[in-house]
């Protein structure tokens, strides 16, 4: 009991080693008394934090902290099987359809003219706010992308399968998918292990526990960064 | 743009931190914007004072705000302030940062040049130098030894195995001193009439 209060303190302070800390959030995990414990002296640790000498933060931080939970319109990525049902699709359409479809690509292409200059106008808004590029991946998370090259995601999902795990992939303009590290959860942010460049896609794969070296299944989120 | 790029006036200024929170926890924005005008401060100073470079310490403060967005809907109101949770996800951060990056840790902080900014607006942020103050006094209230781990564990990034280096001491000498000294840190807290699990919010001023 001594020994899970000293653990305990000491990981109020973030100051276990990390298999202490490992262990330490394994006990948490299953006993509710230590969680009252550790939360009393986060309380503790929180006064400390307060106790530092004050220091204005940049002004643009603010900016740059809403911008990147901005929702950010991106186009949806079509995935392989939906490009292939969409030929399908396309080719039982009836001949009569010959003349309606050079019409509707021109107000396809109208409107797409209207949609690239409109989410120009959102990019040049949040260049304005913020050098981060975020987008968002549907149903999983946020992806931030610094200028740096330096990209990370945000998400909270639930566990991988047993024996799986979640990996993320750089994938490039020429559709070259790069590995960039496995992960279970996401939540306090996890950076990728490769650089993510404006036009590329992050996606999101379950693959067997200890990654692949490439995609074996379909993307289960993606974004445009 | 929305006047969330501004500071936002009256409304949700009268809310309380959980309010603001359980906002935040539906997608709130103005709530986040507000959040982060009560604590962006605090969790700034506080990962500038551990990581001691202002660029680090804006990413800290982003990463932390990230992640209060992406989790406030998990946040447990029964274990403790929201301010709380979030110097706590800062700090977290903070001290990943110095292990990671090797930084050195233990030089005292040079105010002149690292530029921290004595001229606060303090009429915001008083809660700030109320409870700072109530901690200070708390701290010089332990023996030199204790005040000593618990600065270089939690201002440092000292894990209990690197301060055992440090200090030449066994590794179980630092675990029970740390106990002993977030122990007497409590009390003293107490014994001043301070309870940290119901204080550092901003309605305390």
């Amino acid at each position: 009991m001594e020994h899970l209060d000293e653990l305990i303190a000491a990981h109020a302070l973030d100051g276990l080693d990390a298999d202490a800390a490992e262990a330490a959030e394994q006990h948490l995990a299953e006993c509710p008394q230590c969680r009252m414990q550790l939360a009393e002296y986060r309380s503790v640790a929180a006064g400390l934090a307060l106790s530092v000498p004050q220091a204005a933060p940049p002004p643009e931080l603010r900016n740059r902290i809403l911008a990147a939970v901005e929702p950010v319109v991106t186009a949806p990525v079509v995935r392989p099987a939906e490009r292939a049902r969409s030929r399908r699709w396309f080719a039982a359409w009836p001949r009569s359809a010959a003349i309606a479809v050079p019409a509707l690509a021109v107000v396809v292409a109208a409107l797409l003219v209207w949609n690239i200059a409109l989410r120009s106008d959102i990019n040049s808004l949040h260049s304005s706010l913020s050098n981060d590029r975020t987008a968002t991946m549907a149903g999983f998370g946020n992806v931030v992308a610094q200028p740096s090259g330096t990209v990370k995601i945000f998400a909270s999902p639930s566990a991988p399968p047993s024996g799986k795990t979640y990996e993320a992939w750089v994938i490039t303009p020429a559709g070259t998918a790069l590995p960039a590290g496995t992960f279970s959860t996401a939540s306090n942010g996890f950076t990728l292990r490769e650089q993510g460049h404006n036009g590329d896609v992050i996606a999101v794969t379950v693959e067997p526990a200890g990654g692949s070296p490439k995609p074996t299944t379909t993307p289960i989120a993606e974004a445009h960064i | 743009m929305s006047d969330d790029t501004t500071r936002s006036e009256g409304q949700n200024e009268h809310l309380s931190d959980h309010a603001l929170l359980a906002l935040i926890a539906r997608g709130d924005r103005d709530a986040f914007a507000r959040l982060y005008d009560r604590f962006g401060q605090a969790a700034y100073s506080l990962a500038l004072r551990v990581v001691r470079d202002r660029e680090l310490a804006a990413d800290v403060v982003q990463d932390a705000f990230l992640v209060v967005w992406n989790q406030a809907a998990t946040f447990d109101a029964n274990r403790g302030q929201p301010s709380s949770w979030i110097l706590t996800v800062t700090h977290h951060r903070a001290v990943d940062v110095v292990r990671r990056e090797h930084r050195r840790r233990a030089d005292p902080i040079d105010e002149s040049r690292d530029g921290v900014d004595p001229a606060v607006p303090v009429d915001e942020q008083a809660w700030i130098s109320v409870a700072g103050e109530q901690v200070r006094a708390a701290l010089r209230t332990l023996p030199d030894q204790q005040r000593e781990v618990i600065e270089l564990a939690y201002f440092a990034g000292y894990s209990q195995s690197e301060l055992a280096e440090r200090l030449a001491l066994p590794i179980g000498t630092v675990k029970s001193r740390t106990f002993a000294a977030m122990k007497q840190l409590r009390d003293a807290l107490a014994a001043a009439g301070v309870h940290p699990e119901d204080e550092w919010n901003t309605s305390t001023s």
